[in-house]
């Protein structure tokens, strides 16, 4: 799974001379690469410009993503509506089985570093406005007061193709950790106990790379099935038998191989909240939240982040692959369990292999409620969450533990273990001896 | 629980002079497994970090085309246990060798 190549850059030529034209069989054989490859970009930009992102009824720029109406809501005329489904919008439904070649969104492609300020000119006022795009997608002009909103893609990786809103409001998310919490009191740490506020919980937008898979795969390894089992008595002492009991298998070679449709496989592509990465903060929480119903997600405007975070992608496609690649061998080897039943005493697989016959990658924004906890240890501070779908409100978290309180409990219950069975042991001593 | 069936059949296994050494060395052995899982169980219930998202299962995820082989290479008698060694079936985050497909 590559990304495609870069456009090639001709090199420059002297003022006035005329580039050589290119022979024709060199110009069918590049349009028969093209044809084959496959490769393209997928374009989502609004073709906005930046600046004032208004209201489609009074052309207020104050709008926000309301939850409890699940649509964006202009402040001023009360005006409630939504973008198109990205899905649709973009053509993302055609059939998986027709991919052929990586098919990129323009917001999926590679980050730039150094592009992060972006100078906007004001349509009220005429004032330029500089935003920062690293932290925020939107300013508000310091003259006119009008808001003003990156409305195209840039390449620093904070503009998506696609956004999930929340449909999850902040009560409801709240009330989710405090249950969560609730229900591991016990053995939490007294600090954290005595520090949680729930209510410190934050809407975060979460950026993941979204992609479809046209795969074919072959998987090679042996199995045995039970051809009879059986008990064996055997002598251990004088007068004492024990039974064993064996089995008889047939050993094969198999192979497995078929073609798999993914669709909406998800990958983290943010560094920070990377799930292989728990060095410093519980990020598999962020992880085990999932799934987000990506098919409902909508082409990207910057209001439905206003009044939440966001986060910027700053993982690319080349920097994901691998993984992704990892993920359609786990899905091929979970597809092929059916076709295996017989081996009742397992199959080890040995080999197993996948051709990307076609992808198609886009860039998305989904929902968190997240609530943070710095944990001061002695090598420093751990950070841990608990995070909240901010669709489905599936709750996941990590709660500081009392290591004492654990200890104390696991030193109870492994005494009055230790008693029964010295009672028990003491009393098969006493029946057999020496 | 596991511990104790464990020794139960090792005592069953055992003659009879090692069955009664070892009923003295069961609660040496009981008292730390039951430690142990009551530490792991509190732990991992308050940190949950052998939670994930069960991809492989949870996406949507169409198959088709299937051509299958299964060749009969030997037998093996008197196995030991009812599982074959190396099973991985159950296993799929696990890598195994690359096999290049076309």
């Amino acid at each position: 799974m590559q990304q495609p190549p870069a456009p090639t850059q001709q090199a420059p030529s002297a003022p006035g001379a005329q580039p050589p034209p290119p022979a024709p069989a060199e110009q069918i054989q590049d349009a028969i690469d093209e044809a084959t490859s496959g490769d393209r970009v997928i374009d989502t930009d609004r073709g906005k410009s930046h600046g004032l992102d208004k209201c489609p009824r009074c052309g207020s720029s104050d709008v926000h993503y309301r939850i409890e109406s699940r649509a964006l809501v202009c402040d001023y005329c009360r005006n409630e509506w939504n973008e198109d489904n990205a899905e649709k919008a973009f053509h993302l439904d055609t059939p998986i089985q027709e991919l052929r070649g990586d098919h990129v969104a323009s917001g999926a492609q590679d980050v730039q570093a150094g592009d992060s300020m972006v100078t906007i000119k004001c349509q009220g006022c005429g004032a330029e406005i500089v935003v920062k795009s690293d932290e925020t997608l939107q300013a508000r002009c310091h003259w006119c007061r009008q808001v003003l909103s990156i409305n195209h893609q840039i390449p620093n990786g904070a503009v998506p193709d696609a956004v999930l809103p929340f449909t999850l409001t902040r009560e409801q998310a709240v009330e989710q950790i405090k249950k969560f919490v609730d229900s591991r009191r016990t053995f939490a740490n007294r600090t954290f106990v005595k520090e949680f506020v729930p209510d410190n919980v934050k809407g975060v937008y979460m950026p993941y790379m979204v992609v479809d898979g046209n795969l074919h795969t072959d998987l090679r390894g042996t199995g045995e099935i039970t051809t009879r089992t059986y008990t064996v008595q055997r002598r251990v002492g004088k007068d004492q038998t024990v039974s064993e009991r064996y089995w008889d298998a047939s050993v094969h070679e198999l192979g497995r191989s078929f073609d798999v449709l993914v669709n909406d496989l998800t990958a983290g592509s943010s560094r920070q909240y990377d799930r292989t990465d728990s060095s410093a903060a519980t990020n598999y929480i962020l992880d085990a939240v999932q799934p987000y119903d990506t098919r409902e997600a909508l082409v990207f405007n910057p209001n439905y982040l206003s009044r939440f975070t966001s986060e910027r992608r700053d993982l690319d496609i080349d920097d994901l692959d691998e993984r992704v690649e990892d993920k359609f061998l786990t899905i091929a080897r979970e597809k092929a369990r059916p076709t295996i039943a017989q081996y009742d005493r397992g199959v080890r697989w040995e080999r197993e292999g996948v051709a990307i016959r076609g992808t198609r990658w886009i860039t998305m924004y989904v929902p968190v409620w997240l609530y943070s906890y710095y944990q001061q240890t002695s090598k420093g501070s751990y950070v841990h969450y608990i995070a909240v779908n901010g669709r489905t409100g599936k709750t996941m978290g990590s709660v500081p533990v009392s290591h004492p309180r654990i200890f104390s409990l696991a030193c109870a219950g492994g005494a009055v273990a230790t008693a029964a069975a010295a009672v028990v042991g003491w009393g098969v001593f006493l029946t057999q001896g020496f | 629980m596991d511990t104790i069936l464990a020794a139960q059949v090792l005592l069953a296994d055992g003659g009879s002079s090692e069955g009664g050494l070892f009923a003295l060395a069961l609660p040496f052995v009981v008292g730390p497994a039951v430690f142990g899982a009551i530490y792991g169980g509190i732990y991992r219930y308050y940190r949950n970090k052998d939670k994930r998202f069960g991809f492989e299962r949870e996406t949507d995820i169409q198959v088709g085309n299937l051509q299958a082989f299964d060749h009969h290479v030997g037998d093996k008698n008197r196995q030991r246990s009812a599982t074959m060694s190396g099973a991985n079936q159950d296993d799929p985050l696990q890598r195994v060798g690359r096999l290049e497909v076309r």
